[in-house]
């Protein structure tokens, strides 16, 4: 905003206010996203990494950082073997940038089971290296910090069942503000590729046909029948 | 004297005595957003957009290819400069960031629009008359609210044109790039039931679409023909509608739209300093506690005591409305999302989804002078699942302030728009069904179980054949449904007949939860475009149009067979 669209505003609002002679106050300063989001959504809770080292959730790990979070918990049957799977993939074709561009963080909803421990066992199964952290905490800060990162359902009987938390990797670049959430379970390609953009500068971004094609091309007419004479005959009696 | 009870009643259902309106529940987690800080209403004039100026001719551009989404993935549709027929009109429109008042009681914030406007400049097309739009990107990069991306795709929400120019979510254009747009402004198939009425366009950018319409990016696109014409009411030609509205020259040279007011309808939250708030962390649909109408919170209305005819649009992202009018009387419909029905419906209320477009005609003829009338949403929502159902007295979003007497030569005929191509003569040529149910999966969105991938066709419907879509919703979410391409008849709702406001031509519908049940549609898939004469095939995209559920890639696509 310009400085005289904000005088002008405060200037409107007194006037609106019927002239009531209190001096003008200054105007208020519109809210800086990194500082709102940071307030809002990155509660600073104290976790475990799976080399048992003691973190703070903002200040150590995502502070300054580009991060890519999703939610797991190690005995999980359902969708987090495939998350755990396309983040490791995603892990390979990033290379070298992994730890030095971009940190992994996945968070345990089992936090009584899933020990530093456990996790440091889940991780080394699943090859998780360098830059690639499996995070342990207590029950509640970590069920505070999945609701203020929108992991959460709004029904609670199906917010109640961990599994259903698992399926979203949340895209954050902390120092310019930018945030965003993707599945984890769509096609790894596609997951590198949007990490690729929160990481790089604009003027490195990928770009051209190749981007989209590296997804082959597929057709999936899932839904499809043919109609019988019969139906139709029955829609055209009731249609008026 | 209303007692405490009664205070507390009607503060719970509607706020702070309709001012503050049905505001959205605090959870204990997840939006711990406070509330806007309190405005007073109808302090504000009703904002209306100015009319989209044509600029001289210029030479159409290839597209941009090289604008990066927020996904990493770039424009599928590449074209090389547009074919404009002679007799087409040329525009310029620029996305801008500019301090923009919803309130005067609020500090300016920087919006998005059109233009620098929200909503952005009103176009008025004739049918006949294609027009070619440069939208060129002026958005800020690294932009200190943090609420959108700089990255583009227009939608003409509603309009029949050709792939490369329907907004296709990865067809998008960065900062400093534009993106010729061809409007055929033509009837689907040359036929005339299906010219076009109250269209908008809007951002629709691929994972970013429901930020950048908060932020602004939303305007009017009007069409008309030779029955519903822009002379309007003061038509002479005997076939003309004659419906309330008439172009008028103000002292500036300008014109100006009277009696015929489009007004699209948002709601936004604003923190304790006044400043536009968004939560990007939300998926579940983002609600605003502030009714923002063509840009201004719960502005007035001055009318003459004739006939008007209003163009309500649901631009919000995530809430539905059920629009009443404080003294009882009733609406008289005429169209429904881009078409005018064959009848004229009297109803005393209608429920309106995001997207969604209903026009009415309001008749203040039989009001006095100094009476004010307001319209009430007695819809109350919560969250982004649906709608919760009717309160009362509900939330007053505009006021109406009957002024002055005013000649009114406008009528509202027994027959709008009659359709010679309907249900009775395209059922017979389905061939091909298709059931399509729009479910939550691991904290997305997914249609028939997949998320939206630009590389995957999820439909090939053959141009100029019919078909047959049942639309289901999982979990008693409510989605309102857009098909691009064309507009569609809904044959049932909960396998009975739609309710009487559904009967004419949508492109929008809403399905899922108990209200609205599973929806079947028939979609006539059209054959050509003639103001450049070519086969319709091609990519278009259907989608959720609660933008948040868009954007989580409840969406899928159908490649058009020649």
């Amino acid at each position: 905003m310009t400085p005289v669209a904000t005088r002008l505003a405060g200037l409107l609002a007194l006037v609106a206010a019927g002239c009531s002679g209190r001096p003008p106050e200054p105007p208020p300063t519109p809210p800086n996203v990194v500082a709102t989001i940071r307030e809002q959504h990155l509660p600073n809770i104290e976790l475990v990494t799976h080399e048992g080292r003691r973190v703070r959730f903002y200040d150590d790990l995502v502070k300054g950082k580009v991060v890519a979070i999703n939610f797991m918990f190690a005995t999980c049957r359902n969708a987090c073997p495939e998350s755990t799977q396309h983040l490791v993939e995603v892990q390979h074709a990033l290379g070298d940038r992994m730890g030095r561009d971009v940190t992994f963080l996945s968070i345990s909803l089992d936090a009584e089971r899933d020990t530093p421990e456990v996790l440091r066992g889940y991780a080394e199964a699943h090859g998780a290296g360098p830059g690639w952290y499996f995070l342990t905490g207590k029950h509640d800060d970590i069920e505070l910090l999945r609701h203020k990162l929108g992991a959460y359902e709004l029904d609670p009987v199906i917010d109640a069942d961990r599994t259903q938390h698992t399926g979203l990797v949340i895209l954050g670049n902390e120092p310019a503000g930018r945030w965003k959430a993707i599945t984890a379970l769509g096609k790894p390609v596609r997951i590198r590729q949007a990490i690729e953009r929160t990481i790089l500068p604009v003027t490195e971004w990928p770009t051209g046909a190749a981007v989209v094609n590296e997804v082959p091309y597929e057709e999936n007419e899932r839904g499809k029948e043919v109609v019988t004479a019969d139906e139709v005959a029955k829609l055209l009696v009731r249609d008026p | 004297m209303f007692s405490r009870r009664d205070i507390l009643k009607i503060g719970l259902a509607s706020g702070a005595y309709g001012a503050l309106g049905p505001g959205p529940r605090r959870r204990v987690f997840a939006d711990n957003l406070p509330s806007s800080p309190r405005t007073t209403p109808f302090v504000v004039a009703l904002p209306i957009a100015p009319i989209a100026q044509p600029t001289a001719a210029f030479a159409t551009r290839a597209d941009p290819g090289d604008c990066v989404n927020a996904d990493g993935s770039t424009a599928f549709h590449v074209h090389g400069p547009r074919v404009v027929p002679t007799n087409s009109q040329f525009f310029l429109i620029h996305e801008q960031a500019r301090p923009h008042s919803f309130h005067p009681q609020l500090p300016a914030n920087v919006i998005w629009g059109y233009n620098g406007m929200a909503p952005g400049p009103t176009f008025i097309a004739r049918s006949g008359t294609p027009f070619l739009v440069r939208f060129v990107n002026d958005l800020p990069q690294n932009d200190p609210v943090g609420i959108g991306e700089p990255i583009s795709a227009i939608h003409r929400h509603g309009g029949f044109q050709a792939e490369e120019d329907d907004g296709y979510p990865i067809d998008t254009f960065c900062t400093g790039q534009s993106r010729d747009y061809f409007y055929p402004n033509e009837p689907a198939d040359g036929l005339v039931q299906n010219e076009e009425s109250t269209l908008w366009y809007h951002d629709h950018a691929i994972d970013i679409t429901g930020p950048n319409v908060y932020r602004g990016l939303a305007g009017f696109y009007l069409s008309f023909d030779a029955v519903d014409s822009i002379a309007g009411e003061l038509d002479t030609n005997p076939q003309a509608l004659r419906l309330p509205g008439r172009m008028v020259s103000l002292p500036s040279g300008e014109q100006f739209r009277e009696f015929d007011v489009p007004i699209v309808i948002q709601d936004k939250l604003f923190d304790r300093n006044g400043f536009l708030v968004f939560d990007t962390f939300d998926h579940n649909g983002f609600l605003g506690d502030k009714f923002v109408l063509n840009g201004a919170i719960q502005p007035f209305f001055r009318v003459a005591r004739r006939k008007y005819r209003f163009r309500f649009l649901n631009g919000s992202n995530a809430r539905f409305y059920q629009l009443f009018l404080s003294n009882g009387q009733p609406f008289v419909a005429i169209a429904t999302d881009d078409s005018l029905l064959e009848h004229p419906v009297t109803v005393k209320s209608f429920e309106i989804g995001p997207a969604e477009r209903v026009e009415v005609v309001i008749d203040f003829t039989n009001t006095t002078l100094g009476q004010e009338i307001f319209l009430v949403n007695r819809l109350q929502q919560t969250d982004g699942r649906k709608p919760d159902g009717l309160v009362s007295p509900g939330t007053q979003l505009l006021k109406f302030i009957v002024d002055r007497d005013a000649a009114d030569p406008s009528r509202v005929p027994d027959t709008l728009r009659p359709v010679t191509v309907g249900p009775q003569q395209l059922l017979p040529q389905v061939k091909v069904k298709r059931t399509f149910e729009f479910e939550r999966s691991d904290g997305a969105w997914v249609i028939n179980g997949e998320f939206f991938d630009e590389n995957r066709i999820d439909a090939k419907p053959k141009r100029g054949t019919p078909e047959i879509w049942t639309l289901k919703s999982g979990g008693g979410w409510a989605h309102p449904v857009h098909v691009h391409l064309t507009d569609f008849f809904i044959l049932s709702r909960n396998d009975s007949t739609p309710p009487v406001l559904e009967r004419g031509r949508k492109d929008t519908v809403a399905i899922g939860g108990p209200d609205f049940g599973d929806v079947k549609i028939l979609l006539p898939f059209p054959a050509n475009f003639r103001a450049v004469p070519r086969p319709v095939t091609g990519r278009f995209v259907f989608h959720c149009h609660n933008i948040e559920h868009e954007d989580m890639r409840m969406m899928g696509q159908f490649d058009v067979q020649p």
